[in-house]
């Protein structure tokens, strides 16, 4: 196997982050120094800032905990493969939770300052001119959750060792900006803070061919597309007076379809249609057995998940 | 055998759908998709309270 040749390396200490150019191509390496510290991490195209990895749609199609052979996506309408990871020896990461904040120290615990991935991702992107209003919310690696029996999402505790880290690919040009999670008052990092090792590497043409492919499609906009490309540079919001809506495919217009049933069919839609959601409407019943057999016998994602074999 | 008519209300888009399916070949129209449908999800349900109950 090709040795991967490093590019650049960093030491992040706690409570501090670090704004990195990854271009496509190339590997961030984020990596235990001592182990058990959970690293935050965001990024965005290096060319358009507001093309954002999105955890939302990441999670959709992932599940709430990425890992290997996984992407991290873009945020509606981009919706592209921004990274890909490549590697992780701990395997355990999470996109339910958004970044710690200094509201949530403040609040919970009556910090008045306290390290927090919001302003420490914030003051690490402020070195490319991005706001603290410019933050989204966080992979977080190497960060145990989990969603109990009421439905609340909980964090408990990681057993990362030295050395154990995640290899992010970039598959476009992105500034990539992880940090050491600045939670020690929480089970996150195991009640303290740490460093964590970044390595940049340059892919091998044995890790660019282990990507699988994605598609790519129409409804994958950019600016080019926007009916308003132009970024607002100002903070009040004003109604445009010249505005006509142009919702697509609308009106949503209903047409009426006749099925002739037997009554062999009737009996199998009587034992099979949700009348507790439907009362005696069998038109709406019938209607959710059509599209129910349809996601049953063609859909290859989870339901709402976008398909992402290309 | 007596039939029964149920009038289905389906808008542009999920009618979109059907004909896309209909163009694979799963069906010869609108209608037969509807009744392959009722067929195919009564008997996979079926199929699963078979397997719940053993």
């Amino acid at each position: 196997m090709t040795t991967r040749k490093i590019i650049s390396e960093w030491l992040l200490e706690p409570g501090t982050g670090k704004a990195i150019e990854l271009l496509k191509g190339q590997i961030l390496r984020i990596e235990q120094v001592e182990g058990g510290q959970c690293a935050d991490f965001n990024c965005f195209n290096l060319h358009d800032y507001k093309e954002f990895m999105h955890c939302g749609r990441t999670r959709t199609v992932h599940g709430f905990h990425p890992t290997k052979g996984t992407f991290m996506w873009s945020a509606p309408p981009r919706e592209r493969a921004m990274l890909y990871i490549l590697e992780d020896t701990f395997g355990r990461n999470d996109v339910l939770f958004p970044r710690c904040s200094a509201y949530v120290y403040e609040a919970a615990y009556g910090f008045s300052v306290h390290t927090n991935c919001h302003d420490i991702q914030a003051e690490a992107q402020r070195e490319y001119g991005l706001t603290p209003d410019d933050v989204h919310d966080s992979f977080n690696l190497f960060m145990c959750t989990g969603v109990d029996a009421d439905g609340h999402a909980y964090m408990t505790r990681q057993t990362t060792k030295p050395g154990d880290y995640v290899d992010l690919l970039a598959l476009m040009d992105v500034l990539a900006v992880p940090n050491v999670c600045g939670a020690d008052v929480m089970k996150t990092s195991n009640f303290a803070l740490k460093p964590l090792k970044l390595t940049v590497f340059e892919a091998t043409e044995a890790d660019l061919a282990s990507v699988p492919k994605t598609p790519v499609l129409a409804s994958q906009r950019t600016p080019n597309d926007f009916k308003n490309p132009i970024i607002k540079s100002d903070r009040a919001l004003r109604r445009d007076p010249d505005y006509k809506p142009e919702f697509p495919n609308t009106p949503i217009v209903l047409t009426e379809l006749p099925i002739t049933l037997t009554a062999e069919e009737i009996a199998m839609f009587n034992a099979v249609k949700l009348t507790d959601i439907y009362g005696d409407d069998d038109a709406a019943a019938l209607r959710d057995i059509l599209f129910s057999w349809w996601e049953e016998r063609f859909l290859q994602a989870h339901a709402g998940a976008p398909a992402i074999e290309a | 055998m007596k039939e029964t008519v149920v009038k289905l209300r389906l808008n542009q888009q999920q009618l979109e759908l059907m004909d896309r399916t209909i163009a694979q070949g799963v069906a010869p129209d609108r209608a037969a998709l509807v009744r392959l449908a009722l067929r195919e999800y009564a008997a996979n349900r079926k199929a699963e309270t078979a397997r719940s109950s053993r």
